[in-house]
């Protein structure tokens, strides 16, 4: 079997450059390639038929996935996974995969790093590239080896790529791996959910916004079950006191270990727009008088439709100059702390406020406006 | 040194083994294993919280063997014909389907039940006038009767027709429960209880300040009956309490269970869902308040499942559900109700699935549940030696004995190999159907120290050549993962 498993690794990423739609190797490299003769074991019941391999190559081809968008890290996987033809084979590649995978450091196997949906435990952690501030880097985990095998496989395709790259990978890239992998979106989808969870945590490193203001509960539509929490988790009581044990209308209150639904992140839209894919292309300017004066656009703006209380618009680009997503910037204007009193915000949850206000500078976000940092309050809580 | 169970040099695994439990072949000594037939050791404490792993060991008790001969017409093979579904391949193998404690497949006589419903008949129930809709209240009205009979109830009117048997707990825990539970009560059940069980209770617990109680497991890992004891006192209202469980394949003693409760003047609702569908069940015998089951895990149709209660009790009841179907009149503020079954029977039943239910009813009863029974047991016993056998498999619930019948069904892990992988390998390199998960019972699961387990279960179409089929595959697939460890 270890033989097996090292001249697994002897395929080298470089075979990416074609993307076979049926296997070019035939199945039986790894007894032939050998100075060493094998004793090929007589067919046993248990291996695979034709039959099986012609489903999966079927699955292959209807798989239409743009590659393109597709990291290239992620695409070297996808070609190797692709030149594997017998699905154990592709099983025994995964399972590889997930061996290399380091080891999760237990502080960070919360709940809040935890993917909903999975009857194994999986955690997943984003955290900044430390040498390339716009790329996202992911660590998992799991105690089931196939889907620790899925998580190394996202972990390794997806880290040191931009947030925006992140988010617009499509599910559907599972199914030229031609791993039988199902994309029904359910609560028992640990795959989907666990992709889902990386690309909210990467846009979530980019809003700006602390972690401890986002909760995802008003705004969580279809959430998962709280029931599929990990059956360890201390939280629960005999009696149900778990509070995040949500339906789909529930509503149980700020819970700051966040139960993401794994649908809806409060900001997630606006900030694929506010990065702009073209961050590297250079700057958009905006319609409303050139890139000077953004500050000023901005006050303006909230003033009108605020009637603020307390206002104070703060430039901090000059924190972010130098990463990925402000090249293009390099005028500032970029990064903005914002202090907002106003009574608008009475009767609002957190989240919704800063939904607000974000709601009330699209412009600036679509024309080069990065992120902003929001302390919104109403009058009385000032 | 003790082999491995299934390692026989010459012979293939399932013809050994069935010549081993075969009566045909008495004791003689087998070269690796001398007392081969003395497995069951009642009083042998195999089972450890945590990490004991099985040997297999032998002891000089012996257990007798069943009377019917063990040969290739079992009921399995007699039965299955009439499983169109289990004819199929999955994922190019030959489909072996062990995972009937979350539903059963449906015999060909149910279909057509539901098929014949649907194409002559179909039309709404205790409603119109016309022919069709007499044939179908008829006919409907004939389904309950056969699931009185199934359970030998005294009148088919305590019989009330739900979606399945978590909606009938509700509909105690809801309509009994709201208007009988208060400040102080207690609600028993054991840690072993489906979810079904446990959370309607914990719902009209916080309405009512009542307090739930939980039976512990043995260390045989069975519920703990003298702590059942014990807990039971005036302020027990209700015991909820299953007969078989899901998990564990240990059956409890119901019928002491409801003596005992009554005596402290607590009710008894039976979880009756793994029993009904492979033993004789009789509410005579029982003597529960209430008992619920649901049909699809019986051959039956989903949508449909039955709660029992003795007639007294539901007639004293207010309703669950409000609308048609269950009033008597209707007034702008305030409505009267209907009695017992109707009244707890809201809106458009599930027509056709309850007269499917009839229909499978006929087709258990045509085989016998007496017969199905034993059948199982030879399953139930198989399974387990099988899975004994290999080397780190942990198998909850208790060691079948002469006096511990187990169910055919078994919940297991394998050390260091998560039965999320165990189960996705076996269905997708060989194509044999298993659950992994907490099957509903996390309480359970927690007390046992485990997060999920995999589970095998059987019924009467099942046979023992399955079983072979999925133990091989099981040792296939530890190798598969071993080797990556």
């Amino acid at each position: 079997m270890s033989s097996l498993s090292s001249s697994l690794r002897l395929f080298s990423p470089k075979l990416r450059q074609t993307f076979p739609k049926s296997p070019f190797l035939p199945s039986k490299p790894f007894f032939f390639s050998s100075p060493i003769s094998f004793q090929r074991l007589p067919r046993s019941p248990l291996s695979e038929p034709l039959r099986a391999q012609q489903q999966h190559q079927r699955q292959q081809r209807e798989a239409e996935v743009d590659l393109s968008v597709l990291p290239p890290r992620l695409q070297e996987i996808i070609a190797l996974f692709q030149t594997v033809a017998e699905p154990k084979a592709k099983y025994q590649q995964l399972l590889h995969y997930g061996a290399q995978l380091p080891p999760l450091d237990p502080r960070f196997k919360t709940d809040d790093h935890r993917v909903r949906g999975c009857v194994s435990q999986v955690w997943v952690r984003a955290f900044r590239d430390a040498d390339d501030h716009a790329a996202v880097r992911f660590e998992a985990d799991s105690d089931s080896a196939l889907t620790k095998g899925l998580a190394a496989l996202l972990v390794f395709g997806l880290s040191g790529y931009p947030a925006t790259v992140v988010a617009s990978v499509p599910p559907g890239f599972v199914h030229l791996l031609g791993l039988q992998q199902s994309l029904t979106p359910s609560r028992n989808n640990g795959f989907l959910n666990m992709l889902k969870l990386m690309q909210q945590k990467a846009l979530q490193l980019y809003s700006e916004v602390g972690d401890s203001e986002i909760n995802g509960v008003s705004e969580s539509k279809g959430s998962n079950s709280g029931a599929k929490d990990g059956v360890l988790d201390d939280k629960n009581t005999i009696l149900g006191e778990k509070t995040d044990k949500t339906g789909k209308d529930s509503i149980f209150g700020e819970v700051s270990s966040a139960n993401w639904s794994g649908d809806s992140l409060p900001f997630g839209d606006l900030m694929v727009d506010g990065h702009g894919m073209n961050s590297a292309d250079g700057v958009q300017k905006s319609s409303n008088g050139g890139i000077g004066g953004r500050r000023e656009r901005i006050r303006q703006r909230l003033e009108r439709e605020l009637s603020p209380v307390e206002l104070e618009v703060e430039d901090i680009s000059y924190q972010h100059a130098g990463h990925a997503g402000v090249r293009g910037n390099g005028d500032g204007e970029t990064h903005f702390n914002l202090r907002v009193v106003s009574k608008e915000f009475e009767g609002k949850s957190l989240v919704k406020r800063h939904r607000l206000v974000y709601d009330l500078l699209q412009e600036e976000l679509q024309s080069g406006l990065h992120a902003l940092s929001i302390d919104a309050k109403t009058p009385s809580e000032a | 040194m003790m082999a491995s169970f299934c390692h026989f040099p010459a012979s293939p695994p399932h013809q050994s083994l069935s010549k081993l439990l075969s009566p045909l072949r008495r004791p003689r000594p087998h070269p690796f294993l001398p007392n081969v037939l003395c497995i069951f050791n009642p009083n042998r404490n195999r089972i450890r919280a945590g990490s004991q792993f099985r040997r297999l060991s032998l002891s000089s008790s012996s257990i007798a063997l069943p009377p019917e001969e063990l040969d290739s017409s079992s009921l399995g093979d007699l039965t299955r014909p009439d499983f169109p579904i289990l004819h199929q391949e999955v994922n190019g193998f030959n489909l072996v389907y062990l995972d009937n404690a979350a539903t059963s497949q449906k015999p060909t006589a149910v279909l057509k039940a539901l098929n014949k419903y649907y194409e002559s008949y179909n039309s709404n129930v205790h409603r119109a006038i016309h022919s069709l809709s007499a044939e179908a209240t008829d006919e409907y009205e004939q389904a309950r009767t056969k699931v009185a009979a199934f359970i030998n109830a005294s009148k088919p009117k305590e019989i009330v027709f739900t979606r399945n048997a978590t909606e009938a707990i509700n509909l105690v825990a809801y309509s009994w429960g709201l208007s009988n539970l208060r400040s102080g009560d207690e609600i028993l059940l054991t840690i072993a209880e489906h979810h079904s069980a446990i959370v309607p209770w914990q719902l009209v617990a916080q309405k009512t300040g009542a307090s739930l109680k939980f039976v512990g497991l043995t260390k045989e890992e069975v519920p703990d009956i003298e702590q059942l004891k014990e807990l039971l006192s005036v302020k027990t209202k209700i015991v909820v309490i299953h007969h078989v469980s899901n998990v564990l394949g240990s059956a409890l003693p119901i019928e002491d269970v409801v003596a005992w409760s009554h005596s402290v003047g607590a009710k008894v609702l039976v979880d009756a869902c793994q029993s009904i569908p492979h033993m004789v069940v009789d509410v005579q015998k029982l003597d529960p308040d209430f008992l619920v089951a649901s049909s699809h895990k019986m051959c039956g149709p989903t949508g449909v499942g039955f709660l029992y209660g003795k007639s007294e009790l539901l007639s004293a009841m207010p309703p669950f559900l409000g609308g048609g179907e269950m009033i008597a009149d209707v007034f702008q503020d305030y409505s009267t109700f209907a009695e017992p079954p109707s009244r707890f029977e809201a809106g458009t039943p599930a027509i056709g699935e309850a007269i499917g239910l009839g229909a499978a009813i006929d087709y258990l009863m045509g085989i016998g549940m007496q017969r199905i029974h034993d059948y199982e047991k030879e399953l139930a016993n198989y399974l387990y030696l099988s899975l004994l056998a290999i080397p780190n498999v942990r198998i909850y619930g208790p060691a079948p004995s002469e006096t511990v019948h187990r169910a055919s069904l078994c919940s297991f892990n394998v050390e260091n190999i998560h039965p999320t992988d165990i189960a996705t390998i076996l269905d997708k390199q060989h194509g044999v159907a298993i659950r992994s998960g907490h099957h509903c019972a996390q309480p359970l699961h927690r007390s046992l120290g485990i997060s999920a387990s995999a589970r095998a279960s059987l019924y009467f179409y099942n046979n023992k050549k399955e079983i072979d089929v999925f133990i091989r595959a099981l040792k296939d697939t530890i190798d598969f993962f071993i080797s990556f460890q």
